[in-house]
């Protein structure tokens, strides 16, 4: 089978002929908090912002909720919990029936390190996949490596970016609203 | 950034306002203590134990974490850090506090008594330990090596708000690094001297650990319900913010967790070894209705604190945790009640008013120490560099 690389382009939403958004630089994390607050006011929903360190207050700035991960990894959590006290009761008590140590053959108090550990466990796990899931995870390309500077995203610049499925998004407005906040340099970027 | 700036003295007439309460309730509470004392002179000791070993628990909480700020360099707890020393300047009171303890010994430690104390190998190492005079010296060697330490770090802290220099800052650190050994060794002996002799025949190395877990539980939470008093009053209502709160509400859930991996621990493995010396006190704190506290106790210490604040919503919201600071210092004295009071009556807890008047004079002589500290000092360390970082402070 050949790939045809338009195919696949058409088929993830990229390519040159698509934008993925607009990107404005900033020198320093406070200008961008500023700039992300102004541009949401002015109605934007879709916005993101790239860093080289967690800036504090970001996503309140751009209106990016709080994670859902946490709804995921309770129930996993508790599923961890009920596994090992489970698992233990069922070999313990109901599979070989041995005595050891004049203990009773199941008990909470053994069993708890267990529960606590398999707690831990499953929770990593969920935590995890469920960060990789939620981001769209592993992902090879992501078009804002199509900006010039996106290199320094990781580095001594702070980007924030207007995304192209914005309701409200126009290229040319779009980056006049990012320059008129106090952008450096601003780029429609393809997807 | 903030064009709102607080007032960071307090005005003399709130407290004096403070200062009035405080006296009048110790001087109350006093009087019921004497009065308790000439009523039933055992009850009077054992209440007045557990109270002292309530202050003493929450002042080496404080002790430990003003340390671990200065070790840490933390910035987010500068603006409540004048709280927690001030909380710690109660700390060395505690050797006043022990004064009345010193002498009720008899009333209150079997050992006392030699031909009391059943002759088991496991007792001939301690007898040597186990003396009525060297017991008293050794409590007032543990409160002269922490007041040392305390007034030693208070000073640096006090002098920073007019020098306004990192020298302090160095200084206080130094002190910090053997200080924290001597708050978990030192403080290890001394619960295992006010506490764990109560059975004498009985040990467990963990029991100090349980003893200062506790108490750094219910300073966290003191430290918060104070925030909380002068919020509502309109004191530091800049300084001390939402963000601040909520890590406050993270160290009492964290705690939480942690005082529970440590009594877990110490239960499971005297369960598991099952050795007559050591279940001893679960025994005798599971005899009559006391099984009915022991048995409440992980889901009044662990279920119910642990999951409420579980989410991150719990920890800003302040009536969620005003509640479970409440609640905290509340069971803090059930769990000690529950440590001590078995010895006193084997078959049940029975509540007297002489619980409350100890409890009372105890919590407020030291809250007259803690609030003296208020006029003679700002409201928040001043001069500390990271002042300006921690009033911006929000969490991720």
């Amino acid at each position: 089978m050949k790939l045809d690389p338009d195919q696949i382009r058409e088929k993830l939403g990229i390519g040159a002929d698509k934008v993925y958004g607009v990107i404005g630089e900033f020198d320093d994390p406070h200008e961008l908090v500023h700039a992300g607050r102004k541009i949401r006011e002015m109605g934007y929903t879709k916005l993101d912002a790239m860093t080289p360190f967690p800036v504090h207050g970001i996503d309140d700035a751009i209106g990016i909720p709080y994670s859902k991960l946490g709804w995921i990894v309770i129930p996993v959590s508790l599923a961890g919990t009920a596994t090992a006290a489970l698992l233990i009761w069922y070999v313990g008590a109901i599979q070989d029936k041995f005595v050891i140590g004049g203990k009773p053959l199941f008990d909470f108090t053994f069993s708890i390190p267990v529960m606590f550990e398999l707690t831990i466990l499953f929770t990593a796990f969920a935590t995890f996949m469920g960060m990789w899931a939620l981001n769209g995870l592993p992902r090879l390309y992501h078009p804002s490596l199509n900006y010039k500077n996106s290199h320094r995203a990781s580095d001594d610049r702070f980007l924030l970016v207007i995304e192209a499925d914005d309701p409200n998004f126009d290229a040319q407005k779009s980056a006049e609203h990012l320059r008129s906040v106090g952008a450096g340099d601003v780029e429609v970027v393809e997807g | 950034m903030s064009a709102h700036t607080d007032n960071y003295q307090l005005e003399s007439a709130r407290w004096a306002t403070g200062r009035n309460v405080l006296f009048f309730a110790a001087l109350v509470c006093v009087i019921g203590c004497v009065a308790g004392y000439l009523q039933d002179p055992a009850r009077f000791f054992h209440s007045y134990l557990i109270a002292f070993c309530y202050t003493a628990a929450v002042g080496l909480g404080a002790f430990f974490f003003v340390m671990v700020q200065f070790l840490s360099g933390s910035a987010w707890s500068v603006t409540v850090r004048r709280i927690m020393e001030n909380i710690m300047y109660t700390l060395p009171f505690g050797a006043l506090l022990f004064i009345p303890l010193a002498f009720g010994l008899k009333d209150i430690y079997s050992w006392t008594n030699p031909s009391v104390i059943p002759h088991e190998p496991s007792m001939s190492g301690k007898l040597w330990w186990l003396h009525e005079n060297f017991f008293i010296a050794r409590t007032y060697i543990y409160f002269a090596l922490w007041s040392l330490w305390v007034f030693s770090i208070y000073r640096q802290s006090t002098k920073q708000d007019t020098e306004k220099s990192i020298r302090q800052m160095h200084i206080a650190s130094r002190w910090s690094a053997p200080g924290l050994f001597l708050v978990v060794a030192v403080g290890t002996l001394a619960a295992y001297d006010w506490l764990m002799t109560l059975e004498p025949t009985w040990y467990s190395t963990i029991f100090g650990l349980y003893f200062l877990a506790g108490g750094a539980l219910t300073f966290m939470s003191i430290v918060y319900l104070v925030a909380v008093g002068f919020r509502r009053n309109g004191i530091l209502t800049h300084s001390i913010t939402l963000e601040h709160y909520h890590d406050l509400g993270k160290w009492m859930f964290a705690l939480t967790a942690f005082y529970t991996y440590i009594a877990f621990s110490q239960y499971i493995l005297i369960w598991y070894a099952n050795i007559p010396e050591e279940t001893q006190f679960f025994r005798h704190r599971m005899g009559g209705s006391w099984l009915y506290v022991a048995l409440s106790l992980p889901f009044i210490r662990f279920v119910i604190p642990f999951f409420t604040l579980l989410c991150r919503p719990a920890k800003r919201n302040f009536g969620i945790l005003t509640f479970i600071a409440i609640w905290s210092v509340a069971v803090e004295y059930v769990d000690l009640y529950w440590v001590v009071m078995p010895m006193y009556s084997p078959n049940g807890p029975h509540i007297s008013w002489i619980d409350f008047a100890t409890l009372g004079a105890t919590l407020s002589l030291c809250g007259l120490a803690f609030w003296s500290r208020f006029r003679a000092h700002k409201l928040v360390p001043v001069g500390d560099l990271r002042l300006e970082q921690s009033l911006h402070f929000e969490n991720a």
